[in-house]
């Protein structure tokens, strides 16, 4: 199988299986949307506030082992903000961290005032706000909007308004999961999060994009036979496909090295939540491209004028195959679709060749005059 | 384009970024990092006397909105107890930052003498009056007068009639905005030659690129109490302030609202102008001779701006004074060992890549991994030369940006080579199909690079904060990595191609059992 990928040999039937694809998604929406009602998101100290302590750096206490103490006192490491704060005349350690219990809040202060020496009088408790301002949010999710808007446009003028449609349901499906498995696991969100999730948008649009780029291709390819479009989305996804796994691996791999180095040897947590929504997204973004984007558009195509009589025809296996090498329909069944028009029950085509055969000799490519 | 065009530009491309990357080095020039990488400095504001609970939110939305004006730099603010932190990155050039957030913000109200939009000095001030603009004042408890809903200044170019009326001269008695108070700076008036009156002064608007000729200022925010709120009436948002009685709120109001209904010389506009840090919030037009108990400002706001002009009064009827503030230096909040592990990682990871590159398109991956360090070194460039000069600094979310744009810089690589094994693939040498294959993937990589661009733009314009940072940073690489592509990448493909010895088609890993149509290699 490699093999025939790595020729360009492949001939599968994305389209025809779209209802996998359709009924998988719809399945996990559904759960992420009911988790978000339920669970709701574990916001971070950036979006909820907290407490926030001051301890003078003295005696033992430095940012190490101030971590060392929240371990010690069972308050969860994730979302914690430690910094040092070096005035003129003193050294600080500044220890940011969600909501706590009073009797938490008591347990650290005596804790810190122990490893750093000193009366836990000198040590400053206070509340403090959210540093994600709710102007913030309003702001990103306002930009958020007009950004849908404007990339839709584009995508309509460029292309076809059916584009914009399949690009749109594919971005928001890959937000929504992420944000589900985000309420699912309830991994904390915090500014970097919301980064992460900007960035699987820009991926899951670009690569959106790069397929239906080749869609249109293929569709003026063809615009002469009586080519489905369900054929021609069918012809474009295989000849992406190396494309979009190469591009995947590529994407995901530094990725995974973040994970895997950063994160789980070097130990630094804050990267590895950055990491896990990444590595989900990413993940996502390469299947709706496949699975959401393209077929959204096919099931919009398929009512224009244009394809509505070869609507639900599909080329698969060897006629698929003849139709990605001589750009046109062949076999029984497309003739006599094309002869006598749809509405025929289609004769069952002999598989007249392998696919292998088809799609290792294609036809010399006919010479074009140059310009 | 002929052999030695594309030497000319390979090596006129490639010089000039390494000229870029070397003189940035040579400068001293290195990426300034964010709060998260490298810390900063922690700014506390402790306030002065006596202070609402209320209003000391209301400053800490008054100086986020300040401080987020300045830049890409992601500063952090929070309310730490009954002081106000702000975080601001980087430890160089503080002064300006914080002289612009120890600034204690006064409202203050001044009738509109004029109001001009802003242009090159060269060109005559077009002049508008004040009955075709802009958001009205009216008294909704007592008899409100027509309430014409016209839209409000914040939206320009529709709103303010463009009304190119070519008299040279305003309106008003003989008032003319000098030239020099065209430039856009707050010019105070009184000064020799300055051709203002004492006490007036042109300032711009926040948002609607029009320069307003003001009064001496009539009241301050104190006139209202601190319970400005927002509604929605008749279907349009509006902000309800509620006067204070006495002599320091209703009466001072009262006089300033009746002087400017009357129109007469010293507020000829009908407008009063609500003024924060040195910018006109809004004007609205005068409805009612006198308000009681409270004013309503309606107009064609949108729902942030109504909460904004909402805050702003809340604000200003209560400010807070701080005392000078304190300086700490504050370190990274994801700590060195995070940033270490990051750019290992990061390095491990690119690493990757271009190993697996090499290993699927063989020789062709040498263009590859060319093309990625070329956009690399003129990424790196641009952030040094923009650390140095805007203050700009490179945070987490600006490394996501810069993370999605190598993904994609990749993918321009795979999906050219892609094509061209396509065509070797089917029977065409390499030499007749590298011209075809760049045309056909340039297309996709300008249509995909496009909706990115334009996705970026939208959001660094429109938003602040971290999701600013990453815009930036995201349209900034995608901008480098099409650069590399055309300018680095084409002529080094086409180059090959040309190259006698090298047109086999082991170059792309393409075994030549698979080719058919054209053994002759």
């Amino acid at each position: 199988m490699i093999r025939k990928l790595f020729r360009g040999e492949n001939t599968y039937n994305f389209y025809g299986r779209r209802r996998i694809g359709f009924t998988a998604s719809l399945v996990l929406v559904v759960v992420s949307i009911a988790s978000l009602f339920i669970g709701g998101l574990n916001l971070g100290i950036d979006f909820r506030g907290g407490v926030a302590f001051e301890v003078p750096a003295k005696g033992e206490l430095n940012v190490t082992t101030a971590r060392d103490v929240l371990s010690a006192e069972n308050v969860p490491a994730s979302g914690v903000k430690i910094q040092t704060l070096t005035s003129a005349t003193e050294e600080r350690v500044r220890i940011q961290l969600s909501d706590q219990t009073p009797e938490v809040v008591e347990a650290l202060k005596s804790a810190f005032a122990e490893k750093a020496g000193v009366n836990s009088s000198e040590i400053s408790v206070d509340k403090v706000s959210s540093s994600w301002g709710r102007g913030v949010t309003t702001k990103a999710v306002q930009a958020l909007l007009v950004f849908f808007v404007i990339v839709s446009l584009f995508i309509a003028w460029r292309f076809e308004w059916q584009m914009a449609v399949g690009a749109f349901a594919s971005v928001i499906h890959d937000i929504v999961l992420s944000v589900g498995v985000y309420s699912l696991l309830q991994i904390e969100v915090t500014p970097a999060t919301v980064t992460a999730f900007l960035t699987i948008m820009g991926y899951s649009l670009y690569d959106t994009i790069v397929i239906f780029d080749k869609m249109s291709e293929n569709e003026q390819r063809f615009a002469a036979t009586k080519a489905s479009y369900g054929d021609v989305i069918n012809v474009s996804m295989n000849a992406v496909l190396m494309r979009s796994v190469n591009t995947s691996i590529s994407s995901i791999l530094p990725v995974v090295s973040l994970l895997l180095l950063g994160a789980g040897i070097l130990g630094a947590r804050s990267l590895s939540e950055f990491a896990v929504a990444l590595f989900i997204g990413m993940l996502f973004g390469a299947y709706s491209s496949i699975y959401i984007a393209a077929p959204v558009v096919g099931l919009l195509k398929e009512r224009s004028a244009r394809f509505l009589p070869t609507k639900g025809h599909l080329s698969v296996g060897v006629d698929m195959a003849h139709l990605i090498a001589s750009g046109a329909p062949v076999g029984r069944r497309a003739q006599s679709r094309s002869q006598a028009g749809e509405g025929k029950a289609p004769s069952v085509a002999e598989p007249a060749a392998s696919v292998d055969a088809i799609l290792s000799h294609p036809p010399r490519p006919r010479k074009k005059s140059r310009r | 384009m002929s052999t030695r065009r594309l030497w000319a530009v390979l090596l006129l491309f490639t010089v000039v970024v390494s000229g870029a990357f070397v003189a940035n080095i040579a400068a001293d020039n290195t990426p300034s990092l964010g709060l998260d990488l490298q810390g900063g400095a922690s700014v506390t504001l402790t306030p002065m006397g006596e202070f609402e609970d209320g209003a000391l939110d209301a400053a800490v939305e008054v100086i986020r909105r300040r401080v987020d004006s300045i830049g890409v730099a992601e500063p952090e603010i929070i309310r730490q107890g009954n002081t106000v932190v702000v975080n601001l990155p980087g430890v160089e050039n503080q002064d300006e930052a914080l002289a612009l957030i120890g600034r204690t913000g006064a409202v203050e109200m001044r009738p509109v003498l004029n109001i001009v939009e802003q242009q090159a000095p060269d060109a005559s001030p077009t002049t508008t009056t004040g009955e075709q603009t802009s958001t009205t004042l009216a008294n909704p408890t007592g008899g409100v007068g027509e309430s014409r809903r016209l839209p409000s200044t914040a939206d320009t170019d529709e709103t303010i009639p463009a009304e190119p009326s070519n008299e040279e001269t305003p309106i008003d008695d003989g008032v003319s905005v000098p030239l020099a108070a065209q430039s856009g700076v707050p010019t105070e008036g009184g000064g020799e030659g300055s051709g203002l009156e004492p006490g007036q002064t042109v300032l711009p608007g926040a948002k609607d690129g029009l320069l307003y000729l003001l009064g001496p200022a009539a009241a301050t925010g104190e006139v209202f109490s601190s319970d400005a709120s927002v509604q929605v009436d008749q279907g349009a948002w509006v902000v309800t302030a509620n006067l204070r009685g006495g002599a320091g709120g209703e009466d001072l109001w009262n006089s300033l609202a009746a002087r400017c209904f009357a129109g007469g010389a010293d507020c000829p506009s009908k407008q009063i102008a609500i003024i924060l840090d040195g910018a006109v919030i809004s004007a609205p037009v005068v409805q009612v001779p006198s308000f009681s108990g409270s004013v309503q400002i309606s107009g064609d706001f949108t729902e942030v701006e109504a909460n904004d002009l909402a805050k702003i009064l809340q604000f200003g009827a209560v400010p807070v004074n701080f005392d000078a503030p304190t300086v700490q230096s504050v370190s990274a909040t994801l700590g060195k060992d995070s940033l270490d592990a990051a750019i290992l990682a990061g390095l491990v990871g690119v690493a990757l890549v271009l190993f697996f590159l090499f290993a699927y398109y063989r020789l062709l991956a040498v263009v590859a991994i060319g093309g990625l360090a070329i956009s690399g070194m003129l990424l790196w460039s641009v952030i040094a030369w923009l650390s140095r000069t805007n203050g700009l600094a490179f945070t987490l979310s600006g490394a996501a940006g810069v993370i999605v744009s190598i993904g994609t810089g990749a993918d321009s690589y795979i999906m050219l080579f892609e094509r061209l094994k396509e065509d070797i693939r089917a029977g065409r040498t390499l030499r007749n199909s590298a011209t075809r294959s760049f045309e056909n993937s340039w297309r996709t990589i300008i249509v995909a690079n496009t909706s990115t661009l334009i996705g970026a733009v939208i959001l660094w314009w429109l938003s602040i904060g971290s999701v600013r940072g990453f815009a930036f940073f995201l349209g900034l690489s995608s901008l480098t990595s099409m650069i590399a592509v055309y300018f680095f990448t084409r002529p080094a493909v086409l180059l090959i191609a040309n190259w006698n010895r090298l047109n086999t088609r082991g170059v792309l890993g393409v075994k030549s059992s698979q080719v058919l149509g054209g053994e002759k290699s």
